[in-house]
Formats: C-alpha cells, structure tokens, sequence
C-alpha cells in the first residue's frame, strides 16, 4: 500500500492504512473511469472508420 | 429630527430637581438618539452636559448607525455588514498532500454552500474527488463540458466511492461548487463548474451535477486528486444566508 501524506485542515500528516485504502480506491476507480471513456472513445472512431467519414462529417449528419 | 432626538445629554448635580422632561431626555431614550453626528459631538461637554468619555453610546438617525466612544474617537458597533455570503473558512492546501480535509465546514447556521479552489498546482493532470465525512460509496453524478476545439464531452458516474469534482491541473485547479444540505438530514446536492487550464486542444470547461445517496448529516469535506499530488492553493467556503 502506497503512503499518502494528508492535510486536515492546517495539520498534515502520514494517512493511516484506513484512509490511505479509501484514497487508493478513488484512484482505481478514476484509473477505470479513464479506461471505460478510451473504450468508448475507441469504439466511436472504428464506427467513424467503417462509415469512411470524419467525427466532423458525422456531427454534420445528426444536426 | 426623530422623536427620541436630543440635543445634550444632562448632567445633574446635587439638589437639583429632576423634572419629567429631564427624565425623558437623559433615561427615557436609552442610548441617547441624535438626528446626526454633528449634533451628536454638539450633546456632549457643554454647561450641564455629560463629559463625552470612552464607552458612551448614540443612535444616530441619519444613518441608522449605532456607535461607541473608545476614549479618542466614534467606531461604529453595527448593524453588521454580512451579506447574502459570507465566509466560514480559508484552508490553505500545504505541500505535496494527497488529500485536503476541511472540518467544521457545515452547519445548522447555513444550509446552502460555495466552495471555491483556486490556484496551487497539481503535480500531474488528474480528477479532483470530492467527498463528505466518511462516506466513500453513493456518489451520482454526471458531465458535460466543451473542449477548446468545440468537441463536447459527456460522461458519468453511477454509485461511486466519491463525487468528480474537477480537474487539478499543473498551472493551478479552479473550482467553484454549490452544494445543498450537506448538514442537513437530506439527500446532498452537488453542482460545479470548472476550466481546465490547458492549451492543448482538449482542454474543457465543464459543468458537473449529483448527488449522494443518504440523509446523513455532514460537517466536513475532502478533496483528493486522483492521482498524484495537490501543492498550493487555497480552498474556501462561503455559506448562502438563510434569510
């Protein structure tokens, strides 16, 4: 488990393993979030791909 | 000149006879009342007038002020200048921390709230989570912003273990969110708008909006980059006037 060094209020401070747990599972999640939007982001340009058409071309057809 | 208006504020001496109007003047208005501030110092040090000396105390009419003597010169005791805001606390973010508490930030004064983060650094781009007391599941909330280049962007966030707050950035995090009851027993509501400093065609503004999933009563706050460091800065919060 990685350390943390926290602030509460004008005291900073080693995070116990408690909270340092609670930070590590906000990081994972966010590493997830970052993960599932590049799937998407992926999956829309092989969708563009397959069309032949630009995200430009396609923003201009559904407007 | 105001009914309860003097000119002098008397002072009698030994045997002298206390008559109604004398009674009215000097005990009947309480603190004494003057129509302005020049008639006021005119009241005080004259022929059988009161030696004006520190802790006196006027009303004065023409700008509905009260006032007190401090021995040298009138400071005025109120009314207050609070506003609709008004500020609870100022944190300023120390060196290469992971996490910012602010405690004592809510209470049954305010149930509405601005925080504001501004400036300081991150050390790499990353999401900045925010999340209430201890609580670490039951966040909602979801995106939309435009990139510099005019792509929208769009996401979400189901259940989470805190709430995407924004986006700390190596030239400085800016934020600004209101959030509803957090201290009181209710379901909190989240809305807040960043801008991503970033010259790259990716950089955003984006607008946020949530809310977590119980009615527990919170007083403190924390902000943790999801990766990295928060270096700088300083962290507000105003609370929204009840009335």
């Amino acid at each position: 488990m990685a350390t943390y060094k926290i602030q509460i209020d004008d005291e900073v401070r080693n995070a116990t393993p408690a909270e340092a747990a609670v930070i590590d599972a906000q990081h994972a999640e966010a590493e997830a979030q970052e993960q599932a939007q590049a799937d998407r982001a992926a999956a829309k340009q092989a969708v563009l791909n397959k069309l032949g058409l630009t995200a430009d071309e396609a923003v201009a057809l559904f407007s | 000149m105001g009914a309860n208006a003097q000119t002098s504020v008397p002072l009698f001496t030994a045997g002298e006879v206390l008559t109604a109007a004398n009674q009215n003047i000097s005990a009947g208005t309480g603190v004494p009342v003057f129509a302005t501030t020049v008639t006021r110092d005119a009241a005080f040090g004259g022929s059988g007038e009161k030696v004006l000396a520190e802790g006196q105390l006027a009303y004065i009419e023409a700008s509905d002020i009260v006032q007190y003597y401090d021995g040298t010169s009138w400071a005025t005791l109120g009314p207050s200048t609070s506003g609709g805001l008004n500020l609870i606390s100022a944190t300023t973010i120390g060196s290469a921390v992971s996490s910012v508490t602010v405690s004592n930030a809510f209470s049954a004064t305010y149930d509405n709230y601005r925080i504001t983060v501004n400036g300081g650094s991150g050390s790499t781009e990353a999401n900045l989570n925010f999340t209430l007391g201890n609580t670490a599941t039951g966040y909602y909330w979801s995106y939309a912003g435009v990139e510099w280049s005019g792509t929208t962007a769009f996401g979400g966030g189901s259940n989470q273990t805190s709430f995407f707050a924004a986006s700390t950035q190596t030239k400085g995090t800016f934020l600004n969110m209101d959030i509803f009851n957090p201290f009181l027993s209710d379901e909190t509501v989240i809305n807040t708008r960043y801008v991503n400093l970033k010259t790259a065609t990716t950089g955003t503004s984006l607008s946020i909006g949530g809310f977590v999933d119980n009615t527990t009563s919170y007083t403190a706050f924390t902000l943790t980059p999801s990766s990295g460091t928060l270096t700088g800065g300083t962290i507000r919060v105003y609370g929204y006037a009840n009335s």
